[in-house]
């Protein structure tokens, strides 16, 4: 399945680390879908599964966030720079509901609620590790 | 040159790093590597660089060797890499920095493009950097004590350094406001020597 250009959802991603690694994340494993590497371009989607949803409830923070289960491709764009990056679904998260009204901006203008998760591979295809947090649009 | 400072004089910042590891600028030694803001990198058209480099590379792993300007890396499934540092490298450990800071053993992010050497010339280099989903378990003046997954992690608080992000608001340095109990996302700076977490920023929600 390629990455498409239809829009699906915007809001903030930050990054997280999964599969072999080094530090606090060694033994991350490979989460949800097995198979999550941080060198890799994946992601983490807030309603991965029914039971990644009841974890995550971005409904809470009022962001319905359609099903798109372990495989699934994605385009994410960051939303100033247009750098943009394809990746494929491999594990649950974030947990949405604990962040809601969080905001990550820039050129100011702001996306809030936290909605997707990025391995280091892919988010620093879009920006900086050490922003932690960034605003983006996402496509399939 | 310092870590926010963009000297390229409107030159493509990645056109300008192919060039000095290509040998069109001049590739210094670790000391005198600055740090240029990582964002701007990746602002910057992300168009090939030469007909030969089709795409940037991301490597991953640990640091087992430093030979000049470049990083020997013992990735976490058993690849090797070699990063080559240049003059527009920007570098991140703890803080934005220079490259005489990194140590063999520390874990490394880096983003660049493959050279024909094999090298990776890098746009950018975060060193030992972390962003954990954890839980507060306890609070002390100059550390958190923190749960992440089945592991107890020790955060140290960075005067000058540490910062308190509360419902997504603008961080402060002001950390009384952390609560046993709490989740909180953990952006640092893993320390191999210890195994704990100098704390950059730890963000709290609701």
């Amino acid at each position: 399945m390629a990455c498409g250009s239809t829009s699906l959802w915007a809001g903030e991603t930050s990054w997280f680390c999964c599969g072999n690694a080094w530090g606090p994340c060694n033994g991350a494993g490979g989460g949800a879908c097995g198979n999550c590497q941080s060198s890799a371009n994946h992601g983490a989607w807030p309603n991965a599964s029914q039971a990644c949803w009841d974890i995550t409830r971005p409904d809470l923070c009022g962001e319905n966030i359609p099903r798109r289960g372990c495989g699934s491709v994605m385009n994410v764009k960051h939303q100033c720079s247009g750098a943009t990056v394809c990746i494929t679904i491999t594990d649950c998260g974030p947990r949405t509901k604990e962040w809601c009204g969080e905001t990550a901006c820039c050129n100011g203008t702001c996306r809030t609620n936290r909605v997707l998760d990025l391995t280091p591979a892919a988010y620093s295809a879009l920006g900086d590790l050490s922003s932690g947090k960034l605003p983006v649009y996402i496509y399939e | 040159m310092t870590a926010h400072q963009d000297d390229t004089g409107g030159l493509d910042r990645r056109r300008l790093l192919a060039r000095a590891a290509l040998g069109g600028a001049t590739v210094v030694g670790a000391t005198a590597l600055g740090g240029i803001d990582a964002d701007a990198a990746f602002a910057a058209p992300q168009s090939p660089l030469d007909p030969a480099i089709t795409k940037s590379s991301f490597v991953e792993g640990r640091i087992t060797g430093i030979s000049g300007s470049v990083l020997e890396i013992a990735g976490s499934y058993g690849d090797r890499s070699r990063i080559r540092m240049t003059n527009a490298t920007s570098v991140w450990k703890v803080r934005p920095t220079t490259a005489e800071v990194i140590e063999i053993g520390d874990g490394l992010y880096a983003r660049g493009v493959e050279m024909p050497d094999g090298t990776v010339a890098a746009d950018a280099v975060w060193v030992n950097i972390v962003n954990l989903h954890t839980t507060i378990r306890g609070i002390e003046k100059k550390r958190l004590h923190l749960a992440h997954g089945h592991h107890e992690l020790t955060g140290n608080v960075i005067a000058d350094t540490t910062s308190a992000s509360y419902a997504g608001r603008a961080p402060t340095a002001d950390l009384s406001r952390l609560r046993i109990g709490q989740s909180a996302q953990v952006l640092g700076a893993w320390r191999p020597s210890d195994d704990s977490v100098d704390v950059v920023r730890v963000s709290v929600g609701h």
